[in-house]
């Protein structure tokens, strides 16, 4: 049985890494408006553009390779009934 | 209150978005520092990270704290090894195991 031990490693790495991406995320979008630019937090920051086409374009080229997904499937289910 | 929980998702996303639209679009005067606004204009995306995230973390603790128990499992392959034993003896062909 592969992977007994490893469910719980990935697990907890799921968990860390929607811990991590939360905490950035807040920090980029909701605190750091409220620190004063010479501040040297900031570097450790892109500028806020890409705080929202960051996601945006992963949230489309994830559609986009679910919808092709979808699309290949049926279409080769379709070919395989004719 | 038999609600299914897809239809309060719903409910809460559409009045969130009609609130912040109104907002957006100027529909009243609202007197808020440079900041607060900046914040309001980026919410949906915000909103949309925190669900990812929420969701990617529960997830990852299903599947960490899932409950497999181990001799469960090893008593089920005996089970199922007598039973072929016992399947054979009477005359049963596997066809995992034609020749």
């Amino acid at each position: 049985m592969p992977g007994f031990g490893m469910d719980q490693a990935v697990g907890w790495s799921f968990v860390s890494l929607a811990g991590f991406i939360f905490t950035y995320y807040t920090i980029w979008v909701i605190v750091l408006p409220f620190v004063e630019p010479d501040q040297p937090i900031h570097n450790f920051f892109l500028p806020r553009f890409y705080a929202i086409a960051g996601p945006l374009v992963a949230g489309v080229v994830a559609l986009t390779m679910i919808g092709s997904f979808i699309a290949y499937v049926s279409w080769s289910k379709k070919v395989k009934k004719s | 209150m038999a609600i299914p929980k897809l239809y309060q998702w719903l409910l809460a996303a559409s009045t969130f978005m009609a609130a912040w639209l109104s907002y957006v679009l100027g529909f009243f005067q609202t007197n808020l520092r440079h900041e607060y606004h900046e914040i309001i204009l980026v919410l949906p995306i915000y909103l949309l990270m925190a669900f990812a995230s929420y969701s990617l973390a529960l997830l990852g603790y299903r599947v960490a704290t899932f409950n497999d128990c181990k001799e469960a499992a090893a008593e089920l392959q005996e089970d199922v090894k007598e039973a072929r034993k016992d399947l054979e003896r009477i005359g049963y062909k596997y066809a995992s195991d034609w020749q």
